[in-house]
């Protein structure tokens, strides 16, 4: 607890005496609408579409019609597919409200009461880049802003060394998910590769190479001695106060970043604790960010379409499972411990789930009509499930969740109305939620 | 069938009887309506629902007049002509309501009282907005009164006190309403500062030194003239220029996807460099445009020409995998044309039209029937690969088909074959039979190896690993084709329950019937191809050449000139000023902002037109204005007056947008390599030296330092950029390997000076163009005596000064 106001403190300090231009009008958004208990959000994005019948929504159906093929499971997915295909995992009920988790995630389980179990998300689009842009940004073509840019240009930033919306991911494609769209640009995402554990291999451009930071000092005094020459000459304005200030920010950033993503700085239990896997440097690296005042941290699980498993679901998820459940579990307890799961939303799920049926025999297609997410945190109930899939987890049947929901939901927990969050652009008020979303009232605390 | 809001309000006006009589009707309403209203019907009817049942919203004032799918629920003081009455009474089978059963009789005399009684409602309308689909917001004839769309024409100067001051035409205009709010243009900018504005403004990039000097010696009266008509005359000018219109067009290289049905555009540089080369030989915008729609219908074309086509033929596309159902990709494909829909609507007319895809627009005059009339073009007309040289009509069209149905049956194949799925024996021999048909094609394609070896080769690789996508690798940019378009019409063929085929019909038109609230899947009335109805004549018909693009691209400078004319001339006023006349400058319609000085543009855009619509005469026109050589230095009087600058009583400093940055630094370092068009670059490779104008443009991987520096998003039209000043900037500036390896490059060219003094003089003429103050050399002096060279010369690269452009 202490440690956390030290840091952030710390942070802060290195921004006083900033003047009123530039930057600081990107410091605060038109909200928040109403009182937040949410000051931070972090997506723990399973790219590729995790199965929600192996993981969090037991079907003892599947078994019994193993190999058949009622008609009710006859959806249209991307793939053709074949009978019912069961679960090998055993499932038992954890929490005070025992709540259904796979033996896959023995962590998670343990702490299901910090968490909600979303079992009736749908989504619209049975391929993957569409429905990544939907859960991304509301809108299936890749053109709308992001969430986080959303959330970034509604609430502004709480640490001017640090982007608000920040992307952690080991690689750089998929730029479009994390855009700004028609929002100003500041609030696009800012990519970092946390596969790495050292800050500069993270962050483009954050050491200097050539210079200590004496030397860097003294060159950015004589940039700022020349500047400032030529501003007394020119006259007061504001790009050329707001570039003299951002100079002086990118000089501290380099410290605060180098500081802020040295994972090499936790101490060993703590590292320990999430485990050594890129995925549990992401978990910790997003910790941190949120400490510092990060507003949303979107975090992918790993390399392209991890979670995407056409075949060898069961070999596959035995060896994928443990390092998400581990930092995941370490993530919820971490914060818990620290005071910030109070105020900082976690979300965890994919584009969508998986079918219940097979597909090549060992694995299972993509499954847009009914998912499971997770959300923990920030005013959200703990140990529950909300909604239900049919009898097979096809289809959400129960208390459906749309993407507009979810992100209802998100916004709604950080002090977003989301219908309220608009932006003027091609002549008409655009929101995340399109023209549609309703909060998902019953899972709030 | 829908009825207007204001007719109704009108009416309710009219009918309301008198205060006294109102005031009973509103507590009748309170007392016996509203509390049935809320038990019996909200429960389906109401706003806060996300679909209400039959469009019809109860709980609203406004709603309830409105009314839902079918009309209007009540008509005020005729209870005989309200649905809602009729519905409660339970004498049409087909409408009764509430539908768990008939209401007291009491009930329905107190609604059809109410309804006699003018429907008094004292509800506020929580929300504004409509949410029926018929919701309109202006009819076409109240459309065709709209600022906008009235026709353009040459006005008269207005007369001002300070008529000296004024250089050119749009003097007057400015100084007229500078002279209204008591505020006085700002004096001419130096000499120093003129020829670095209008290099930078018409190439992009720095005056040298010895051209500063050349001109601040110059005492002929005409010497700023001259300048202005040299610098248009040097291919540059198109560099620059031609930059502007390909953040308009959205150019790019790839798709926001690049996946296996919507593959990079390997041979978009070639369309880049048409606007290049089309803009440097100021070629009428009019034509020009056209051009970009439909040269390949265009009898005065020539085959080079056809690289304007790239304007339809780069465009967005979205990946349709073949196992997706009809309706989804059916779905995927109009999203295609509604980003064309949208692109030429708003690049071209400022005109939001792609507001109307799922309900009339809510606010300008434009139907759901106008949307669809301009989507059928584009579901007329198909990317494509067309050879660069000339080739007879009816090989050409045989080949576009041919390689359309290759490229599908080559994807199609290669699904088969890699996810045969589960049922593999079906896979395999639709696998066969989409190969033997590959195979016929080429086979089919080898009659015409004498005259056009370049089509039988590029058809060889079809059936064959060859074009099996490896990552960031597409096929080599140097093969003669163009990224381009042609008629051919999209049909989505379902029949296969497993496999969703497209189906290209060359030279067959697809008219799209309007998809009600933009689903595919619920057909409305037909929207023949045709332009928008509020900018067409009575005798609007239907296009009927083809896809309609070049009737399209007529009625636009036909019909729409007006409006064309003045959205283009508020463009590249923004482009000089930095700020447009019209603060919206693609969407000109009812929720735009309105020209600050509507006299000067009309007047401007009407000479525009009268002047063969020339981008260079609008230039000169524009920059050799008094206003536009106005100092842009701050004033205390200008800045309480008007703080915005709308009035232009100086000129708005700017900074330099990453095009300029980065060719300006490589310029100042000595490197530049003015070599023009090709084959795009890529900027992550240190050696690439070029213009950034030739830089590859990525929907899905947009270069980081362009993104870093505000560039347009291009997967989708921009209406302008937004320059951002941020800490990120800085940390490029100050540790990227670009920066410091020219830094040391400029470095380098100073080496050979006698000694330090000397080599910051050089360098402050080769950065800033200027000599250094004593001042300036001092702090250069105390720097290098304990920083290197190369570490001066960046920071000189990182000034204000440098990026500004003032």
């Amino acid at each position: 607890m202490n440690q956390r106001i030290s840091r952030r403190a710390w942070i802060s300090s290195l921004c006083g005496g900033f003047g009123a231009v530039g930057l600081s009008a990107a410091m605060r958004g038109p909200g928040p609408h109403f009182t937040p208990k949410a000051k931070h959000v972090i997506f723990l994005f399973m790219t590729g579409g995790p199965s929600q019948m192996d993981l969090f929504d037991p079907k003892p159906a599947l078994a019994k019609y193993e190999g058949q093929r009622p008609p009710s499971v006859d959806l249209r997915t991307e793939r053709v597919t074949g009978g019912l295909l069961p679960s090998p995992f055993s499932f038992a009920k954890y929490g005070r409200g025992g709540v259904d988790v796979s033996e896959l995630l023995p962590n998670i389980a343990a702490t299901i009461d910090e968490i909600c179990v979303l079992r009736s998300v749908y989504t619209f689009n049975p391929t993957h880049t569409p429905a990544r842009n939907l859960i991304h940004s509301g809108n299936i073509a890749a053109t709308r802003p992001s969430m986080g840019a959303w959330i970034s240009y509604g609430l502004g930033t709480e640490n001017e060394n640090l982007p608000a919306f920040v992307v952690l991911s080991p690689s750089a494609t998929g730029g479009s998910l994390w855009r700004a769209g028609f929002l100003p640009a500041e609030h696009q995402g800012t990519h970092f590769n946390h596969s790495e554990a050292e800050p500069d291999k993270m962050i483009r451009y954050l050491r200097n190479t050539q210079l200590d930071r004496e030397g860097q000092r003294r060159q950015l005094d004589l940039v700022q001695a020349l500047n400032r020459k030529h501003h007394d000459s020119f006259g007061a304005d504001a790009f050329l106060e707001g570039r003299i200030q951002a100079m002086e920010t990118a000089y501290r950033m380099q410290m605060a970043a180098s500081d802020v993503f040295d994972l090499r700085k936790e101490p060993e239990p703590v590292r320990t604790e999430y485990g050594t896997t890129p995925f549990a440097n992401g978990c910790l690296l997003a910790r941190r960010l949120v400490e510092s005042g990060v507003r949303y941290v979107h975090l992918y699980y790993g390399q392209g379409q991890v979670w995407d498993d056409h075949k060898e679901i069961n070999k596959n998820l035995r060896e994928r499972c443990p390092d998400m459940d581990k930092a995941s579990a370490a993530l919820i307890r971490d914060l818990k411990r620290r005071g910030l799961l109070d105020e900082t939303l976690i979300v965890w799920g994919g584009e969508f789930g998986r079918t219940p049926v097979s597909e090549n025999g060992d694995g299972r297609d993509h499954n847009p009509y009914g998912f499971t997410m997770w959300m923990a945190g920030a005013g959200i109930r703990g140990g529950m499930a909300y909604g239900a899939t049919d009898e097979f987890g096809f289809k959400a049947v129960e208390d459906r969740v749309s993407i507009h929901d979810l992100h209802a939901t998100i916004l709604h927990q950080l002090g977003l109305d989301h219908e309220k969050l608009t932006y003027r652009y091609a002549g008409r008020d655009f929101r995340l939620t399109d023209v549609h979303g309703t909060v998902i009232q019953d899972i709030l605390a | 069938m829908s009825v207007h809001w204001t007719e109704i309000s009108l009416s309710i006006a009219l009918l309301a009887p008198t205060v006294g009589a109102q005031t009973a009707g509103v507590e009748l309403f309170e007392k016996k309506i509203r509390p049935v209203l809320a038990g019996k019907c909200y429960a389906c009817h109401s706003s806060k629902l996300k679909a209400p049942m039959g469009g019809l919203v109860l709980d609203t004032k406004s709603g309830l007049l409105r009314g839902g799918d079918t009309g209007p629920a009540i008509v005020p003081g005729k209870p005989a002509e309200s649905r809602l009455l009729e519905a409660l009474k339970y004498i049409d089978p087909q409408l009764q309501m509430p539908p768990s059963g008939k209401l007291g009789d009491a009930v329905v005399a107190d609604f059809t009282e109410w309804i006699a009684s003018g429907a008094p409602d004292p509800r506020e309308d929580r929300s504004s907005t409509p949410r029926s689909a018929g919701a309109q917001g202006m009819s076409i004839e109240a459309g065709r009164k709209w600022w906008a769309f009235q026709p353009v024409r040459e006005l008269p100067a207005p007369k001002v006190k300070g008529s000296e001051w004024a250089r050119k035409k749009i003097d007057f205009f400015l100084l007229s309403q500078l002279e209204q709010k008591g505020v006085a243009p700002s004096p001419a900018a130096d000499a120093r500062t003129l020829i670095r504005r209008a290099f930078l403004d018409l190439h992009g990039l720095r005056p040298t030194y010895e051209e500063v000097e050349a001109f601040a010696r110059d005492s002929r009266p005409d010497a700023y003239e001259q300048l202005i008509d040299r610098l248009l005359a040097s291919p540059h000018y198109g560099e620059r220029w031609g930059r502007y219109w390909l953040d308009v067009a959205r150019y790019a290289e790839d798709n926001p996807t690049s996946e296996a049905t919507n593959p990079p555009y390997p041979y978009a540089w070639r369309y880049r460099d048409w606007v290049i080369e089309a803009v440097n030989q100021d070629i009428p915008y009019d034509r020009f445009v056209k051009l970009q729609l439909a040269a390949d219908q265009m009898p005065e074309a020539t085959r080079s020409d056809l690289r304007a086509l790239g304007f339809l033929g780069t465009a967005p596309v979205y990946h349709k995998d073949a196992r997706l159902s009809k309706e989804v990709i059916e779905t995927l494909a109009s999203d295609d044309w509604d980003e064309r829909v949208d692109a030429v609507t708003r690049g071209l007319l400022g005109l939001t039209v792609a507001c109307a895809r799922c309900h009339d627009h809510k606010f300008d005059p434009i139907t759901t029937k106008d949307y669809y009339g301009l989507a059928s073009v584009f579901a007329s007309t198909a990317a494509v690969l067309r050879p660069i040289r000339d080739i007879d009509p009816e090989t050409e069209k045989r080949f576009l088909w041919v390689q359309q149905r290759l490229i599908h049956l080559d994807y199609l194949e290669k699904l088969m074959k890699g996810e045969p799925g589960t049922k593999p024996d079906e896979a395999a021999k639709k696998a066969e039979k989409f190969r033997a048909e590959i195979e016929q094609l080429k086979q089919e394609m080898e009659s015409v190896r004498g005259r056009y070896p370049e089509l039988v080769k590029y058809v060889a690789k079809f059936g064959t690993e060859a074009t099996r996508r490896r990552r960031g690798d597409g096929p080599p940019p140097n093969e003669p084709f163009i990224n381009a378009v042609y008629d051919a019409g999209l049909w989505v063929d379902g029949s296969d329950p497993d496999l969703t085929l497209m189906d290209y019909r060359p030279g067959t038109s697809r008219d799209l019937p309007v998809f009600l609230r933009g689903s595919v899947s619920s057909p409305g009335e037909p929207a023949p191809r045709r332009f928008l109805s509020v900018l067409s004549g009575p005798d609007d018909a239907p296009f009927r050449k083809g896809s309609g693009r070049l009737e399209l691209a007529q009625s636009i400078f036909d019909d729409g000139s007006p409006l064309a004319a003045r959205l283009i001339v508020n463009r590249v006023w923004a482009w000089h000023f930095g700020k447009p006349l019209a603060g919206t400058p693609s969407d000109f319609g009812t929720q735009g902002e309105k020209p600050s000085h509507p006299e000067l543009l009309d007047d401007l855009a009407s000479r525009f037109i009268a002047n063969g619509w020339s981008f260079k005469w609008l230039h000169r026109e524009i920059m050799l204005s008094a206003a536009y050589q106005q100092a842009s230095a701050p004033r205390a009087d200008g800045e309480s007056a008007d703080p915005n600058n709308r009035l232009l009583w100086r000129m708005n400093p700017r900074r330099m947008d990453i095009e300029a940055f980065r060719d300006s630094i490589l310029q100042a370092s000595g490197t530049l390599d003015t070599a023009m068009y090709g084959p795009s670059t890529d900027l992550e490779v240190a050696t690439n030296e070029r213009r950034t104008v030739y830089a590859k443009i990525s929907r899905s991987r947009l270069h980081a330092i362009l993104r870093l520096y505000d560039f347009s998003d291009p997967s989708q039209h921009s209406p302008g950029r937004d320059l951002t000043t941020t800490p990120l900037q800085q940390l490029f500036v100050f540790n990227s390997p670009f920066l410091q390896e020219h830094a040391a490059a400029l470095a380098r060219r100073v080496e050979g000076e006698a000694d330090a003094g000397e080599q910051v003089r050089k360098l402050y003429r080769m950065v800033l163009a200027r000599d250094p103050s004593g001042d300036e050399v001092d702090l250069a002096l105390t720097y290098l005596a304990r920083g290197t060279l190369p570490h001066y010369t960046q920071a000189l690269l990182s000034t204000n000064e440098f990026i500004f452009w003032p």
